[in-house]
């Protein structure tokens, strides 16, 4: 198959799957173009993520971002998450087909529609 | 890690009687069959011997077939030869919205070009039904054409039926209908005689048949006119210009000889691990669709859809562990769309995206299946247990038992 060993690692051991009861931050979004879907979950205390969880139907790309992506948001502040972008998913799973950059842009909208969820703004970065 | 290859309907394991009878045409009997001197005579001689072989299997003389490289371009042979010969008599095509892509993708090219083309619905058990067939022929129906037996699903149309319609028509005094079917999945599966189906037009393919991948056949009824497609030499009796690819055709016609020998052994053997691999699936894994008549179908063929989940990842999961299949999902197609014969049969989006195809062969074992039967309901409980969509059901079934 043509995907990195990262990502087939993430497709075969997915990190966080599964969703966080009262969580701070919640979005589920679908590409409506092909139905892939991502649901995030977030914890927040103090600003910062203290725990992310996904649930994804769709393609293995949509899988293995949301996966990536979780790991990517744990421990950091609400600023910086909102400032990872697809290019830096991407890298994180060592690359992507090229034309599965749409799973990379689901993971990151549903990002930010979780963050805009918050009912405090982010903190902002020190 | 034990591996296992279940997608025999995308090709099959060359069997090594095949490879080695193929293998002198290959080393040292590498004439061109058109040559006169005693190299060339050699091909032709075995070329003859394999034309007999493929024709035995389908009820055909052997001067019936057209050898080409594959079942693609045989499908473009029949359809594109028969549209430009006919041309003149009508410009209306019968097919069926189930066909292997490269008689769909003729039918539109036709189309664009101001043909007319019916495509056959297939209901829920992935069947054409003969009522249709007949609502649809005009007087300008030129042809018609309906696979033996579907790709994905297994399902087998009723082209006898069709046949036989097709000659009442003619005892009516109607000279230009001419019947093709894409044979590729059917033959070796299942009994194939032209004289039966009465078609005019057959499409064969080697690799389907545990031979090479690069050769085919196209039946041609003797009475019936084609305009060649491939032009520019003499060979195949003008209607099908090409230096013959002696090695591949001889690989084709050892393996169709196989395939008549042990055609009834390989039935059973099918049928019988195709089942057991069913009974073993509805056991262990919930939430499933079977897609497709399970009564009239090839043998060695299961479509199945999980529900919740995605079939590309159903796919790679299996890789993973070994197990090879294939999908209906679109992301593995390349194209936006799930499968149109899974959508055919009225599933809708999500159970056409959900579907895996398992194709079993001649040398799957009872071993191979109970290996898979450990591994499916694992891979399919991973991805449930990551999927929106089943966790929303779970919750509501909860609600529902409380």
């Amino acid at each position: 198959m043509p995907y990195s060993e990262t990502f087939k690692d993430h497709l075969a051991h997915p990190r966080n799957g599964g969703e966080l009861p009262d969580a701070d931050a919640s979005a589920e979004l679908t590409n409506p173009a092909c139905g892939d879907r991502l649901r995030l979950t977030l914890r927040i205390r103090d600003g910062r993520i203290t725990a992310a969880r996904f649930l994804a139907y769709g393609c293995p790309p949509t899988l293995a971002c949301g996966s990536a992506l979780t790991e990517m948001l744990e421990g950091i502040a609400t600023g910086e998450a909102a400032r990872i972008t697809r290019q830096q998913l991407t890298k994180f799973l060592d690359g992507l087909p090229a034309r599965k950059s749409h799973a990379a842009a689901l993971a990151i909208e549903t990002l930010h529609e979780a963050l805009r969820t918050i009912e405090s703004p982010p903190d902002s970065e020190r | 890690m034990r591996r296992v290859y279940l997608d025999n309907s995308a090709t099959t394991p060359i069997d090594p009687r095949v490879v080695e009878a193929m293998l002198p045409y290959l080393t040292e009997k590498f004439g061109n069959a058109s040559s006169v001197h005693f190299y060339g005579q050699e091909a032709r001689v075995a070329l003859d011997r394999a034309r007999r072989e493929v024709a035995a299997l389908i009820n055909a003389r052997p001067n019936e077939l057209v050898f080409l490289s594959g079942g693609t371009e045989a499908n473009n042979l029949a359809i594109r030869g028969i549209a430009d010969a006919a041309v003149e008599h009508g410009r209306h095509i019968i097919t069926s919205q189930i066909e292997h892509s490269a008689v769909r993708g003729v039918c539109d090219a036709l189309e664009k070009r101001g043909w007319e083309v019916t495509r056959l619905p297939v209901y829920s058990d992935g069947i054409v039904r003969l009522e249709d067939v007949r609502a649809a022929l005009r007087p300008d129906t030129v042809l018609i054409t309906v696979m033996l037996a579907n790709n994905e699903i297994g399902t087998i149309q009723p082209v006898a039926e069709i046949g036989a319609l097709v000659r009442e028509e003619r005892e009516r005094g109607r000279k230009y209908l001419w019947l093709h079917t894409d044979a590729v999945q059917a033959a070796g599966r299942m009994p194939v005689d032209v004289e039966t189906l009465g078609c005019d037009l057959l499409s064969l393919s080697a690799h389907k048949l545990h031979a090479p991948k690069g050769a085919g056949a196209l039946y041609v009824r003797r009475s019936v006119r084609l305009t060649p497609q491939s032009i520019g030499g003499h060979q195949e009796r003008e209607r099908r210009a090409g230096t013959e690819s002696v090695p591949l055709l001889v690989a084709f016609g050892k393996a169709a000889a196989l395939a008549r020998e042990e055609l009834s052994e390989r039935i059973e053997h099918l049928t019988r691990l195709r089942d057991q691999f069913e009974l073993g699936v509805e056991a262990r894994v919930a939430d499933i669709v079977f897609n497709g008549d399970r009564g009239r179908r090839l043998p060695h063929l299961s479509n199945i859809s999980f529900r919740f989940i995605e079939g590309e990842g159903l796919l790679i999961n299996l890789d993973m562990q070994g197990v090879a299949v294939s999908t209906g999902s679109a992301c593995s197609s390349g194209s936006l769309e799930p499968s149109p014969v899974i959508r055919a049969i009225g599933r809708d989006d999500e159970l056409a995206r959900g579907s895996i195809r398992f194709s079993l062969g001649k040398d799957t074992t009872a071993e191979d299946i109970a290996y898979v039967l450990e591994v499916l309901p694992r891979a399919v409980e991973n991805l449930r247990r990551l999927s929106p969509l089943y966790a929303k059901v779970s919750s509501s079934r909860l609600q529902v038992s409380s």
